[in-house]
């Protein structure tokens, strides 16, 4: 959390997963469709062919005095030094697995790079919400399956299924986040609730 | 406790000081934007998505001269056509300046140069002040208080 020069509270929530597992199509639903929030302009550095080159950025508001400052992450394996730069000053993590069965590995792996990271502030310090993405592929790794690849189970994460490019899920993953890094901050909780 | 009016003399001598400067903005290492000056223009421009480069271009530079061990960054610059961005460290914050394309360079670094060093002073007690910012702090518990009841309601 940190104060701008008019005293606005800021909020720097990231979407993090593997390579093509919806965070900027999810972050690109809340911008075009959630209503009742502000938004500024979306800021996107995007290779040729349009996937995440280095991150996506969007502050939203739902009041004035609070603005979640929302990024992507670009999730090509070489882009980790870009990933451990936009991850400074985060608040709170929303990770996007993808339910194809071919990225089980990749989420796996995303996963381990975001623990490394952020070590044993992620889940306490830095609240986390899981999204499993792409529910409506008809051959959709089983979601017990996916969890454990992730190896959550210590840590008690809300998860959403969704289906980033018809929005469903995504406002509540969006909302979930959000309330937590600011209960988490009202009261100074510690542990995910 | 500072005042951050500090912010809005410093960015406004700078961007006075030089006529081409166009735009003078201040971020922290997280891309947050924090202050920001600017001639009038009539072409609208979103500052904040502006920092957020601003601030991971000139983190990812500093990274890449840790990796090659050639020392520390002192500035970054890009040349375009119409325009040039210059951004240099000050501190934990990051200044970046956007110039006509026409502007004197050896001043744009001088006077960068100068209002970093008054920058960094005021930036770290500006940061610091926010890492011991009690959430009991009533007006801040109001606002947050305020952000969960709207949040709930879109």
């Amino acid at each position: 959390m940190k104060k701008d020069k008019d005293g606005r509270v800021h909020f720097k929530i990231i979407f993090w997963g593997p390579s093509l597992s919806g965070k900027t199509t999810s972050l690109r639903w809340i911008y075009s469709n959630v209503s009742g929030l502000s938004k500024g302009g979306f800021t996107s550095i995007e290779d040729p062919t349009g996937r995440t080159l280095y991150f996506d950025y969007t502050p939203l508001s739902a009041s004035g005095d609070v603005i979640f400052d929302v990024y992507t992450v670009a999730g090509q394996k070489r882009h980790k030094h870009q990933r451990k730069i936009i991850l400074q000053g985060v608040d709170g993590i929303i990770f996007v697995a993808d339910s194809d069965p071919s990225q089980l590995d990749a989420n796996e792996e995303s996963m381990e790079e975001l623990k490394e990271l952020l070590k044993d502030r992620l889940g306490t310090e830095v609240p986390l919400v899981i999204m499993i993405n792409k529910r409506d592929l008809p051959n959709a790794a089983d979601k017990e399956e996916i969890l454990e690849k992730l190896n959550i189970a210590t840590m008690d994460v809300p998860i959403y299924e969704t289906i980033a490019t018809k929005g469903i899920g995504i406002k509540r993953a969006f909302q979930a986040i959000a309330r937590e890094v600011l209960l988490r901050k009202l009261y100074n909780l510690k542990t995910m609730t | 406790m500072i005042d951050v009016k500090l912010f809005e003399k410093i960015l406004s001598d700078l961007i006075k000081s030089e006529s081409g400067i166009r735009k003078v903005i201040l971020v922290d290492r997280t891309g947050l934007t924090i202050a920001h000056a600017s001639k009038f223009s009539y072409y609208p421009v979103d500052i904040d998505g502006i920092g957020a480069i601003a601030s991971a271009v000139f983190v990812a530079s500093e990274e890449q001269g840790k990796n090659l061990d050639i020392g520390e960054l002192m500035l970054v610059t890009s040349e375009f056509e119409q325009g040039k961005i210059f951004a240099a460290s000050c501190g934990k914050g990051v200044l970046c300046v956007i110039t006509d394309s026409d502007v004197n360079i050896g001043m744009v670094r001088l006077l960068m140069k100068r209002a970093a060093t008054e920058l960094e002073k005021v930036l770290d007690e500006f940061l610091s002040e926010q890492t011991t910012l009690p959430a009991t702090e009533e007006k801040t518990r109001e606002k947050l208080k305020s952000a969960l009841d709207k949040l709930e309601e879109f």
